[in-house]
Formats: C-alpha cells, sequence, structure tokens
C-alpha cells in the first residue's frame, strides 16, 4: 500500500500563490517522506517548471495567477498523462472544482483538511486511486443529472452513470468511507474504487469529447484543407 | 461630449461638400451675377469661413457662443447680400445649401432650440430677399424650419444614450472589480483561518482552541462566497429561493460538524418551502447533537432527480432503537414527529428512515412543484 516506503519516493510539486501556504504544504511533505521537485507560484511557472520537474503528483490551488489551475490541470495532463493532479482549495468554488475534475484532476480537498489528510490525499492520488470530498461527489452527482434530464438541451452523447455508480457516488456524498461503503454493499474496497474512478473517467471523456467537437465546429483544428 | 464631437466632425467633411457644391453652381452661373468681382468676394469668404470653422470646431474649447454667433451671421449675411450682388431677379442665393453648416452647428451645439433658431433666423433671411415666394422657396423653408430641431433632438437623445451607457459600463465594471477585489481578499482570508486551523490543531492547549475559532470563521465564510456566487447568477423568479445555498449555511452552524454537498447549481424553490425544508434538515441535526454528541460529524445530501428534491441527513450515531419513536409520542413527547414528519407531509413529500448500529439516514423527499405531491406522500 504504502509506495514512499517501498521504494522511491513521491515526486511532488507544489503550486499555491500563498507564500505561507506553498511552504507549509512544501515542509508537511517532506517530513512525511515526499520529495518536493518543485514548487511554482502561478500558472505560468506551474508550466514552464513542470517538464524539468516531472512530479507524479501536481498539488494544485485553483486560484492562483494565469492560466488558472483549471488550464494547469488540463496542459500538465495533456504533457504527462501519467501525472496525477490533486486540487487543494481554499475557497472551493464549485464551478472551478468541477472544471478542474472534468480537465483530469483526480483528487480534492479543502484546505482546512488536517495535515494527515492532505498526506494521505497525495498518497491515494499518486496510487491512482481518486479522493473525493463528499461535496466533490455531490457535484459530480449533479453534473451528470444536468447531462441527463437537462431539459433544455438534451444530449445524445451524455455520458450516464451505472445503477451502481449512483448509488457509490451517492454513498460518498452522504460521507461514508470506501471502507463503509464495500462493507454495506458487500464488495471489495478496490471495486468501489473503481466505480468512483469511472465516474470520473465518464466526466473526463464527455468534457474531452466536447472541446473537440467545439474545436471543429469553430474551425480550430487547423488542418490542411482549411483556406482561412 | 463624445457625441457632440463626432457630430461636429461629420458636419466638418459635409461643410467642404456644400461648399463645393456652392462654389461650383456659382462658377457654372456667373453670367448671372451683376457685379461679379464682389461675387468673388463672397466666395472667397464662404471658403475662408469653411476653412476657419473646420478649425476653430474641432476644439470644444473654442466653441463659444461667438463663433457659433458668427457661423450664422456669416450665412445669413451671405444670404441677405445676394440679391445686391446677383441683382433683385436672382433664383438662388450665393451660398445655397452652404448654409446647413451653420444651421446644423446650432442644432448640434444648442439642440433642438438651437436648431430652430438657426434655421428661423435662416429662412426669415431668405424670405425677406424674395420678391415672390415660389414653391420651391417655401419648400427649403420649410425643411430649414423642421430639420433644424429634428437634428437638435437626435443630437439631445443620443448625448443621453451615451451619457447612459458610460454609467452603465462604468457600474458594470466597477461591481466586477468589487467581485474581484472580494474574491482575492476572500480567498486570502480563507488561506490564513485554513492555516491557522491547522497549526492551532498541532500546537494544542489554548491555540487548539483559536484554531476551532478560526475553523468556524473559515467554513462560514466558504459557505457566504458560495451563496454569494450562485444568488446573481440565476436570481429565481419571484419568491423563489436557493434551497442549496440555505443548505450550505448550515454548514457554519455548529453542532453538530456539518458537511454539506449540493449539486452545484441553485435548487429554486418558493421561499416558504425552502423555510420549512430547513427547518426540518435542522431539526434533524438537533437530533444528531443532543443523541450522538455535539463534536458528532453529519452530512447532508440535497439532489435534485427530475421534479423532486432529496435531501439525506446522516449521521454515526448509535441509531434511534425501534420504537423509540413510537414510544416518544406514546409519552406526549412530540418532537420527531412534529418537526420532522409532520412539516414533511405538509409539503407533500416523504421521509424515510434507516436506522441501525452504524448510524442514522432521514430521507426527505419533496416535489420540486408543492402543487403536485411526491408520489407516495402521505
Amino acid at each position: 500500500m504504502d509506495t514512499a516506503t517501498e521504494g522511491e519516493p513521491i515526486r511532488v510539486m507544489v503550486v499555491d500563490d500563498h507564500p505561507m501556504w506553498r511552504d507549509a504544504v512544501e515542509r508537511d511533505l517532506q517530513d512525511a517522506g515526499f520529495v518536493v521537485v518543485g514548487v511554482a507560484a502561478t500558472g505560468t511557472e506551474a508550466l514552464a517548471r513542470f517538464p524539468a520537474a516531472r512530479p507524479q503528483v501536481v498539488v494544485l490551488d485553483l486560484q492562483i495567477p494565469p492560466p488558472s489551475g483549471v488550464e494547469v490541470t488540463r496542459e500538465v495532463l495533456t504533457q504527462d498523462p501519467s501525472a496525477r493532479v490533486l486540487i487543494l482549495s481554499a475557497s472551493g468554488e464549485q464551478a472551478d472544482v468541477l472544471d478542474a475534475v472534468k480537465a483530469g484532476a483526480t483528487g480534492y480537498l479543502v484546505k482546512s483538511a488536517s495535515r494527515e489528510e492532505l498526506i494521505r490525499a497525495v498518497r491515494r492520488v499518486a496510487q491512482g486511486d481518486t479522493v473525493f470530498t463528499p461535496g466533490l461527489a455531490g457535484l459530480v452527482l449533479g453534473e451528470f443529472r444536468r447531462l441527463s434530464d437537462g431539459p433544455a438541451h438534451p444530449d445524445p452523447d451524455a455520458p450516464e452513470l451505472t445503477e451502481r455508480e449512483t448509488e457509490v457516488l451517492k454513498m460518498v456524498a452522504k460521507g461514508l468511507s470506501y471502507k463503509q461503503i464495500a462493507d454495506r454493499l458487500v464488495l471489495s474496497h478496490r471495486t468501489v474504487q473503481n466505480h468512483v474512478q469511472n465516474t470520473l473517467r465518464k466526466l473526463q471523456m464527455h468534457n474531452r469529447v466536447q472541446l473537440t467537437r467545439y474545436a471543429i465546429e469553430h474551425g480550430l483544428d487547423a488542418d490542411e484543407d482549411d483556406d482561412g | 461630449m463624445a457625441v457632440e464631437d463626432r457630430l461636429l466632425r461629420a458636419l466638418a467633411v459635409l461643410r467642404w461638400v456644400v461648399l463645393v457644391n456652392a462654389v461650383g453652381l456659382n462658377l457654372w452661373r456667373h453670367d448671372n451675377f451683376v457685379h461679379p468681382w464682389a461675387g468673388i468676394v463672397v466666395v472667397l469668404v464662404l471658403v475662408a469661413w469653411t476653412a476657419y470653422a473646420t478649425w476653430a470646431y474641432r476644439d470644444a474649447a473654442r466653441r463659444t457662443t461667438w463663433l457659433l454667433a458668427a457661423d450664422l451671421a456669416i450665412a445669413v449675411g451671405a444670404i441677405l447680400v445676394s440679391p445686391v450682388v446677383k441683382g433683385e431677379q436672382l433664383r438662388a442665393t450665393i451660398p445655397g445649401f452652404w448654409v446647413m453648416g451653420a444651421l446644423l452647428a446650432w442644432a448640434v451645439h444648442y439642440r433642438w432650440r438651437g436648431g430652430l433658431f438657426a434655421g428661423a433666423c435662416l429662412a426669415a433671411a431668405d424670405l425677406a430677399i424674395r420678391d415672390q415666394i415660389t414653391q420651391s422657396n417655401y419648400g427649403n423653408v420649410f425643411l430649414l424650419l423642421v430639420g433644424g430641431p429634428i437634428v437638435g433632438y437626435m443630437c439631445e437623445t443620443l448625448q443621453l444614450m451615451g451619457v447612459e451607457r458610460d454609467r452603465a459600463e462604468r457600474a458594470a465594471a466597477a461591481a466586477e472589480e468589487r467581485t474581484r477585489l472580494a474574491r482575492a481578499v476572500h480567498d486570502g482570508v480563507l488561506q490564513v483561518l485554513a492555516l491557522m486551523q491547522r497549526r492551532g490543531a498541532e500546537a494544542g492547549g489554548d491555540l487548539a482552541e483559536l484554531g476551532r475559532m478560526a475553523g468556524e470563521q473559515e467554513s462560514a465564510l466558504r459557505s457566504l462566497i458560495r451563496q454569494q456566487d450562485s444568488v446573481p447568477a440565476e436570481a429565481g423568479e419571484e419568491g423563489e429561493v436557493d434551497l442549496a445555498a440555505e443548505l450550505e449555511r448550515l454548514e457554519a452552524a455548529r453542532p453538530p460538524v456539518v458537511s454539506v454537498a449540493t449539486p452545484g447549481t441553485p435548487v429554486l424553490l418558493p421561499a416558504v418551502v425552502v423555510r420549512e425544508v430547513v427547518a426540518v434538515v435542522s431539526a434533524c441535526l438537533d437530533n444528531v447533537a443532543r443523541h450522538v454528541g455535539l463534536e458528532a460529524p453529519a452530512w447532508v445530501l440535497l439532489e435534485q432527480i427530475s421534479d423532486e428534491v432529496v435531501v439525506t441527513v446522516r449521521d454515526e450515531g448509535l441509531g434511534i432503537p425501534e420504537g423509540r419513536l413510537d414510544a416518544a409520542a406514546a409519552e406526549g413527547r412530540l418532537g420527531v414527529r412534529d418537526s420532522i414528519l409532520g412539516r414533511v407531509a405538509e409539503l407533500g413529500g416523504r421521509a424515510e428512515l434507516v436506522t441501525g448500529g452504524d448510524g442514522t439516514e432521514w430521507e426527505l423527499t419533496f416535489p420540486l412543484d408543492p402543487a403536485r405531491p411526491a408520489a407516495g406522500a402521505r
């Protein structure tokens, strides 16, 4: 389970425009045995330093000078799909959080979380798990419901959750831990995690399809038959 | 004054167009002149004045009453000298349409009254030199008298619209800036409060208490910010309130330690219904604080599923023993019955209670449209 003690320490990058917080998070991570391979205060710095630093996990504040946390998430994961993004946000503005998740972030934590929670979250995100707060689960549930029964513009390609996935996500939103969910549904811990991961993956895929479609519709795909 | 500047700049171009027209017509009809030299002088005055007016009107500081008076005086004068220079039997004045430069300048600068005044002066001058008034003379006079005030009125309207637009733009920019500043300030405060909470908890003792208070303030501020974000974005119909924002308020009020999950978009319901739903949820949370503990965690989940709203309240206490609610009711204590079940029924909703060793879960379902009760309502 614990990768940090099993071999190579986990490489982390911390992006936050508040020096106070950046230092605190950096120190906490180092004390816990992580290697902080880079820090950045703005989106520009983060993107400039990311390729050389090659972190496994980017701990990212959403409210940073541009480009925004959402854009940084998207760009970082395009450059290195194996990297993981953990959002650590103070204000938790819901639209931003949802956008970051759609852009590929797999973890979300509010800054009021304790040091232990942060360290556990970084470790789990590095292993490929998703770290959900009940609040984020509620947002994701809401997003799927909007996609499926939004009367304004029904989208035929809208992703849908299976009954099981909805059930699991609902339990996360009600504050149950993965273990409690596994016990209740008589599933393995791993299966519960897979269900949660699938919900995010569907949302991210849908987002990517939409972005591509938007690009094509607006002639942004810039290929050779473009006469403009 | 942007409107006036623009209109006068356009008028400067028009002045040259009508000047070319006037000069051309006078050259063509040069044999009509009784005193050709005097005619040349008059035309040269028109050219000179056009050049001077083009320069003078460009700067607002130079647009004095004297300039406008001189402008109109020259136009009137050019009309009045026409019969002397061209002979009594003239058909067209020397300036001709050139006089519209002065007319429009008055209209632009003094609005409809100025337009009317200049139009009247020019019309009077034009009529004064005629022996007999032909239909086309009458037409010109009519146009002068009508055109001046209309252009003046339009200029005034444009100016008012410009002022209003400027005001709206300034207000929008100020509001945007306020929001941006508020966000930056809030974010900074949240960061500090969160850090205090974290460090306080680690330090223990008095600092832990301080940290706990910082944490309370942090969640209070955060839920305020969320409400602020969601309210103006989608203002509901009259009397509708966002249930999501109201439930998030509960996060700040302790005990117990509540975590609220919402769909991320406003869930709009009539204010009365929202108040009742919040009261029911608060009653559930009071039960948690009373029976599980002041520091016990509780979770509230709000979902909107097609035309129903589902609110779930969960705790991790020991559960409500079988028959206790009935026993309490039998003893005459109607707490839960009244405050939860009664209210839910009144809203046309239904309540389900799941309770056991690993906690208690109230699932409250309400119709989005209170006129249509939720399926299976009792």
